[in-house]
């Protein structure tokens, strides 16, 4: 067997779903204890994060083009988290409980790029409220000497609407 | 004086108040179905939409399924999106191209102006019965176009649209003229709800005073951004557009794709922005080219239409399907013919501060919820106070509270004069 198809094996792919879910995993504990710079360290200096709306592809769709949700570039992201570690971002002041849960995990390479599609269940709790994001995540993953870095998150919402929810003021 | 609705407008004492049970009352909630919803001109959708003949979208306005139609002869239809037959929704889709429209229950068909085309089992029917005026789906009373904007009015009679926009047409205008080659909306659409009253919206949406408090971390953001920032300060006025129209125009420090440059986009992108407003001077003469370029508005057309032609331009319309909580969609309008760089600049911009997930529209999201809850201490001594500026001498500060007052009197107006 060349090399090249070594990681077709089931340890080899194996083990890179482990590693992914691993990083997945982290994430989802960053964010639902609201360790947001940690969070933003899982990613590479030229990340984004989108959200695209409910009625366009959001597996496809571009920001460029479409309006989004959320279309975050790096200084962006980093200006997401400054803001919600303030005061003032009264949406999430008092913070909002949130639970993220990622499941159904499939990845597969793309030349140097490693491609995870999984599922999530966002919940978020505040005083009177309580609403549950569903839908796939897509990672865009690279490996930065051995260390597993996200280059690109996009959350396609599996929902017609954001109702009842209004806003995304957590992070996905 | 206290009017009918238990609104006080004392001018003498500087004082408009605006009793809460406006924002609680069932029965206050259900007129304004009666005495506003079905009785104003309401916003539909707008011409690029439905870009091609044969073209179809469907939407709820004020809680009632519209079937939006273009029909091969390029005609628009505004339909009631139920069947004749026993009520069922003629077109499930959000939107698409097809000129014949089937309902899923029996059967029956229909084209793109609502005409019964085939009834299966027509022989269980007499004769005329598929040509019948009620076999047919129903059209929406009355469809107006002001430029590219449709609006629909569940009434047959009253005032026609350009009458009822009053002064609000000629800021439909001014967008107009953003473009040589015409505006769109872009694909993408943001659907939320607020657990608020509908109205809190309405006063959110042209509110200047609550920016420096709700926003700071915005405004804080936009500090933190090299380049973001022009040199223009914030400052303007508030304009009552009539008929409960009205509207805050002012200079902002931020960046606007048509044709207020911010550092930021470098000087290849101030090569186009120049570009954009020496065609903007030459197509609609100097002073009205510095008006659409470096001037941001807030405005609203009563009832439920909210136009802000900021950091990017938003279309946004709303609806109560209760006291405590309505609909709301907003899309991004454009030039037609906008470059790659300048449309995703507008995108860029748009998200920043508009919409669900922007750095700004959560918080105004929190204040009209948590005004809602609020109002739950209840007794019939709680009003809202909406009289910043009245005492002023001059034209109203863009961060006084006219241009609300304005919308409080029509709202007042046409409840009283459903109740006479
Ligand atoms: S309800 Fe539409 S065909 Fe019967
Ligand atoms: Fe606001």
């Amino acid at each position: 067997m060349s090399t090249a198809t070594m990681e077709r094996t089931l340890e080899d792919s194996l083990l890179l779903r482990l590693r992914v879910e691993e990083l997945l995993f982290t994430e989802a504990d960053l964010l639902d204890s609201w360790k947001l710079e940690s969070w933003l360290a899982l990613f590479t200096e030229d990340a984004h994060y989108y959200v695209p709306p409910s009625d366009v592809d959001g597996d496809t769709a571009t920001p460029d083009t479409a309006l989004f949700y959320i279309m975050d570039d790096p200084v962006r992201m980093r200006e997401r988290v400054v803001r919600l570690s303030k005061i003032g971002a009264h949406s999430e002041h008092p913070r909002s409980k949130v639970r993220h849960l990622v499941t159904n995990v499939r990845v597969e390479r793309d030349g140097d790029i490693i491609r995870s599609r999984s599922s999530f269940i966002v919940s978020r709790a505040k005083d009177i409220t309580h609403d549950l994001f569903v839908g796939h995540y897509l990672h865009e993953i690279v490996d930065q000497g051995g260390e597993l870095k996200i280059r690109k998150k996009t959350c396609v919402l599996d929902m017609e609407a954001l109702r009842p929810h209004a806003r995304i003021s957590i992070i996905l | 004086m206290a009017l009918t609705t238990g609104i006080i407008n004392d001018k003498e004492r500087a004082q408009f108040l605006v009793p809460r049970r406006a924002f609680t009352d069932r029965s206050i909630f259900e007129k304004e179905y009666e005495a506003i919803f079905n009785k104003c001109w309401l916003y539909l959708g707008h011409a690029s939409e439905l870009a091609e003949p044969g073209t179809f979208l469907t939407r709820t306005v004020a809680r009632r399924p519209i079937l939006f139609t273009r029909d091969k002869e390029g005609e628009y239809h505004a339909l009631l999106n139920a069947c004749p037959h026993r009520g069922a929704l003629v077109c499930r889709e959000r939107h698409g191209k097809g000129r014949a429209f089937m309902c899923m229950y029996h059967g029956w068909t229909f084209g793109s102006d609502g005409h019964l085309m085939t009834l299966p089992g027509s022989s269980g029917y007499p004769k005329g019965f598929k040509t019948d005026p009620q076999k047919q789906m129903a059209h929406v009373p009355r469809v107006e176009r002001f430029g590219d904007f449709f609006f629909i009015n569940f009434s047959r009679d009253g005032e026609d649209l350009a009458t009822y926009l009053a002064d609000a047409g000629d800021t439909l205008k001014l967008l107009g003229e953003h473009s040589p080659s015409g505006m769109q909306i872009v694909g993408g659409t943001q659907e939320y709800s607020i657990r608020g009253n509908w109205k809190l919206l309405a006063e959110n949406s042209f509110d200047g005073y609550h920016a420096a408090c709700n926003h700071s971390t915005y405004l804080e953001y936009l500090g933190n951004t090299k380049g973001a920032l022009g040199a223009d300060p914030l400052k303007g006025e508030a304009v009552d557009l009539k008929n409960g129209h009205a509207m805050v125009e002012y200079t902002a420090p931020w960046g606007r794709p048509i044709a207020n440059w911010v550092p930021i986009w470098g000087e290849e992108g101030k090569k186009e922005i120049d570009a954009v407003y020496a065609e903007l001077q030459s197509r609609v003469g100097p002073e009205r080219a510095e008006r659409i370029a470096k001037k941001s508005r807030n405005m609203v057309i009563f009832p439920n239409l909210v136009i802000n032609d900021v950091m990017a331009i938003t279309v946004r319309t709303f609806f109560p399907t209760a006291p405590d909580y309505m609909e709301i969609i907003a899309w991004a309008l454009a030039p037609v013919e906008e470059s790659e760089w300048r449309r995703k600049f507008r995108l860029y911009n748009f998200t920043e501060f508009l919409g669900p997930g922007g750095f700004a529209t959560p918080d105004d999201v929190e204040a009209i919820e948590k005004c809602q809850q609020g109002y739950a201490v209840g007794g019939d001594a709680q009003y809202n106070d909406i009289s910043k500026g009245m005492a002023r001498d001059g034209a109203p500060s863009f961060d006084d509270e006219a241009q609300m007052r304005a919308y409080w009197v029509e709202w007042d107006r046409r409840l009283s004069e459903y109740e006479a």
